[in-house]
C-alpha cells in the first residue's frame, strides 16, 4: 500500500502537448480509475506512473519519494497490460517467477508467492501451460498473477478487460474487486468504459484534451457533475443535452444555454407527477426494449432525447407521448460548457 | 455454376506460378536426378544407361572430396558471421529508430547489386598493389596479402564478399521479425526488473527464434549454392581452394562436358541440403518459438 503524488505532471510528444500539468493525490489503499475517451491521456499518465515515459516536467512521488527519474523496477509497481502481454515462450510459472528470479528472491519464498497467486486467481491446473494454450480470461489472471507475485506497492492496469467478452469483462471486473478488497494495495486502473469505472472505482479522475475534468467518487460524478464533458460522459444511456431555448418552463438560470437530465428523470404521460414539469409532446423513434426496462428514442424539437420507462406496455413506434421532467434533476451549463447552479 | 467458375478463376490464377516452377525448377530437377544414372555424349547428347556409375566415380574422387570441404568450410565463414552480424545490426537498428530507413537503404545497397557487379568492385579493392585494402593497411603498417591468389586468403576473401553482400537481406527480415514482437511484453520485462541486456537474451531473441531460424537455413542454402563471385573473383582457384561443389559441378558440367557426372553432383547437394535442413528442424524444434 503507498500513497502516489502527481505534481504538476507534463509530458509532450514534439510538439504536442498531451498532459497539461496533471496534480492528483492518490491515497494509501484507494482504487482510483482514470476515465475519458481516446487520446485523452490516460494511458499516458499511467506509463509517466511506471516509469515506461520520461516526465517532461513535474514529479510523482509513491509514499513520498520522488520517483520521476527512476526506471519501473525501483518503483514498486507491478503492471497489467491490455493484451496481457505475457511472455509466450514461457510456462504460465515462469511468467510469475521472471521478475522474481531477476530480484534474486529466494527459490522457497518463490515457491511460496507463486503458489498462493495461482491458489487466489485459481490457476493452479495451468501453471505448465504456455499463453499460447490459454483463454483471454486465464491469461488476464496470469497477467494480474504476475503483477501479485512482486507484492507491489501500487497495482497498474491499463485497460486490461478491453480484449475480453462481455460476459467474461463483467466476471472479470468482479474478481479484480474482491482482488482489491483482499489485498487492500493501491490500485490505478485505465478504462474508457465508464460502466467499469464506476464499478471498480473509490474514486474516478474523468479526463479530457490531458486534463483532469473532475475528480470524485463514482456517485459524486454521476449526481453532481461539474462540467458538461463528465455529465455526458459518466451514465449509460448519456445524459440528455437540450438547448435552453426549449426549457422555458424549467427555472432555468441566466447564464445557462445548455440543460441536461438523465434518461430515469424523464416522465412519460401518466407517470407525470406532481414534482415533473411537462416539456411537450414528442413521438416515439425507437424503442429498446431491455426486459427489466425500456429505453425510448424520442424525437423532439429536431433532436433526439432518450428516455427511461418501466412500464411493461411498451409504446409503439411513432406514438406521440407527453413527456416531463423533475426540475431538481436538471443540470444547467453555460456556453463554455461549464456547471451553472440555479 | 458458381463453383466451377471459382475453380476455373483458381486454375488461371495459379498457372503461371506453376508453369514456372514446372519448368524452372521440377522439371530440371527430375532432370538431373535422371540424368545422374546416364552417360551424356558430349556433341550428339546421346544418353546411355549407367547406373550408378556416376556416383562410384564420384565418391572415389578427389577432386569431390576437395570440393565438398571447400563447401563446408565456406558455409561455417559465411552463415555464421552473416547471421550474427545482420542480428546485431537489426538490434542496434531497432533500438534506435532514427534514421532506420536510412541505415537499412545502405545495408540492402549491397543485394540490390548483382554478385558479377558486385564481384567486379571487389576485385578493385582486392588488388594487392592499387587495391583500398592494402592501400589501408599500408597506412596502419600491415602488409596486405595477395587477397585472391593467395591459397591461404582466397576462401576468406570470397567469403567477406559474400557476408557484406548477404547482410541488408538478412537486416531486413531481422527488422520485420523484431517489429513484430509486442512492444508491451519487452515494457512487461522492463517493469518485472529485465536490463536491456537480459530482455534482449530472455525475451527478444526466444521471440525472434522463428526469424533466425529462416534466416540460418536460407543463409546455408545460399552459401552452399554460391556461385557468381567464385567465378568472378577465383574462377575456382588458386589450386582449387575456391572450387566449392557448386562450382566444380559447373566445371564438370559446361567445361568437361559430364553432364552426367555433374548432375550426379547435383544430386548429392541437393541431399546434402535436405539432410541439412532436416537437422536444422530438429534440432531447432524445442529452441525455436512459434507464436
Amino acid at each position: 500500500m503507498a500513497k502516489v503524488d502527481f505534481k504538476q505532471v507534463k509530458k509532450s510528444f514534439g510538439d504536442k502537448a498531451i498532459l497539461q500539468g496533471i496534480d492528483l493525490e492518490i491515497t494509501s489503499g484507494e482504487f482510483l480509475v482514470l476515465v475519458g475517451p481516446s487520446g485523452c491521456g490516460k494511458s499516458t499518465l499511467l506509463r509517466l506512473l511506471a516509469g515506461l515515459e520520461e516526465l517532461t516536467s513535474g514529479d510523482i512521488h509513491i509514499e513520498g519519494r520522488p520517483v520521476g527519474g527512476l526506471p519501473p523496477t525501483q518503483r514498486g509497481i507491478a503492471m497489467v497490460f491490455q493484451n496481457y502481454a505475457l511472455y509466450p515462450h514461457m510456462t504460465v510459472r515462469k511468467n510469475m517467477e521472471f521478475g522474481l528470479k531477476l530480484a534474486k528472491t529466494a527459490p522457497a519464498e518463490i515457491n511460496r508467492r507463486v503458489n498462493e497467486a495461482t491458489k487466489v486467481l485459481g490457476l493452479e491446473d495451468q501453471l505448465d501451460k504456455k499463453p499460447g494454450q490459454l483463454s483471454g480470461g486465464q491469461k488476464q489472471r496470469v497477467a494480474m498473477g504476475r503483477a501479485m507475485v512482486r507484492e507491489p506497492k501500487v497495482f497498474l492496469f491499463d485497460e486490461p478487460l478491453s480484449n475480453l467478452d462481455a460476459q467474461l469483462r463483467v466476471r472479470m471486473r468482479a474478481e479484480i474487486s474482491l482482488l482489491h478488497q483482499r489485498l487492500k494495495c493501491t490500485v490505478v486502473y485505465v478504462t474508457h468504459d465508464q460502466v467499469e469505472a464506476m464499478t471498480l472505482a473509490d474514486r474516478i479522475a474523468v479526463m479530457n484534451l490531458g486534463k483532469i475534468e473532475q475528480l470524485g467518487t463514482p456517485l459524486e460524478l454521476y449526481g453532481n457533475p461539474e462540467t458538461q464533458f463528465v455529465a455526458t460522459f459518466i451514465g449509460t444511456p448519456s445524459m440528455n443535452m437540450v438547448s435552453t431555448k426549449h426549457t422555458a418552463k424549467l427555472p432555468v438560470p441566466a447564464a445557462a444555454t445548455i440543460a441536461g437530465f438523465r434518461p430515469e428523470s424523464i416522465t412519460l404521460g401518466s407517470e407525470s407527477t406532481d414534482e415533473s414539469v411537462p416539456l411537450g409532446e414528442a413521438e416515439v423513434a425507437l424503442v429498446e426494449p431491455l426486459g427489466s426496462t425500456n429505453y425510448y428514442h424520442l424525437r423532439w424539437n429536431h433532436t433526439l432525447i432518450v428516455a427511461e420507462n418501466r412500464d411493461p406496455n411498451v409504446k409503439a413506434l411513432g406514438e406521440k407521448v407527453e413527456f416531463g421532467v423533475r426540475p431538481k434533476d436538471v443540470f444547467y451549463f453555460d456556453a463554455g460548457g461549464r456547471r451553472v447552479r440555479g | 455454376m458458381r463453383f466451377k467458375g471459382e475453380k476455373a478463376l483458381f486454375l488461371a490464377l495459379v498457372f503461371p506460378t506453376l508453369a514456372i516452377l514446372v519448368a524452372f525448377v521440377a522439371y530440371p530437377a527430375l532432370r538431373s536426378l535422371y540424368l545422374s544414372f546416364h552417360d551424356v555424349e558430349p556433341f550428339s547428347q546421346t544418353l546411355s544407361w549407367v547406373g550408378l556409375t556416376n556416383f562410384k566415380d564420384l565418391f572415389s574422387s578427389s577432386d569431390f572430396f576437395n570440393s565438398l570441404k571447400v563447401t563446408f568450410h565456406f558455409s561455417l565463414l559465411t552463415v555464421l558471421p552473416s547471421v550474427v552480424l545482420s542480428l546485431g545490426l537489426a538490434l542496434l537498428l531497432d533500438t534506435n529508430p532514427y534514421f532506420q530507413n536510412v541505415w537499412r537503404t545502405i545495408f540492402l545497397l549491397p543485394v540490390a547489386i548483382s554478385s558479377a557487379m558486385a564481384a567486379m568492385l571487389w576485385i578493385f579493392l582486392f588488388n594487392p598493389t592499387a587495391g583500398y585494402l592494402n592501400f589501408l593497411l599500408d597506412c596502419v603498417g600491415l602488409h596486405g596479402p595477395n587477397w585472391l591468389t593467395d591459397p591461404d586468403w582466397a576462401l576468406y576473401s570470397v567469403a567477406l564478399v559474400t557476408v557484406w553482400k548477404e547482410i541488408g537481406f538478412n537486416v531486413i527480415f531481422f527488422l520485420a521479425g523484431l517489429s513484430a514482437i509486442p512492444k508491451d511484453v519487452t515494457e512487461a520485462a522492463w517493469i518485472d526488473g529485465a536490463s536491456a541486456w537480459r530482455r534482449t537474451l530472455s525475451i527478444t531473441l526466444p521471440l525472434l527464434s522463428p526469424t533466425i531460424f529462416f534466416v540460418t537455413i536460407v543463409s546455408l542454402i545460399n552459401s552452399f549454392q554460391t556461385f557468381g563471385q567464385i567465378h568472378i573473383l577465383t574462377g575456382g582457384g588458386p589450386a582449387g581452394t575456391t572450387t566449392t561443389l557448386v562450382y566444380q559441378l559447373y566445371q564438370d558440367a559446361f567445361t568437361n562436358f559430364r553432364t552426367g557426372y555433374a548432375s550426379a553432383q547435383a544430386v548429392v547437394l541437393f541431399a546434402i541440403l535436405l539432410v541439412a535442413t532436416f537437422l536444422q528442424f530438429k534440432a531447432a524444434k524445442s529452441r525455436v518459438h512459434y507464436g
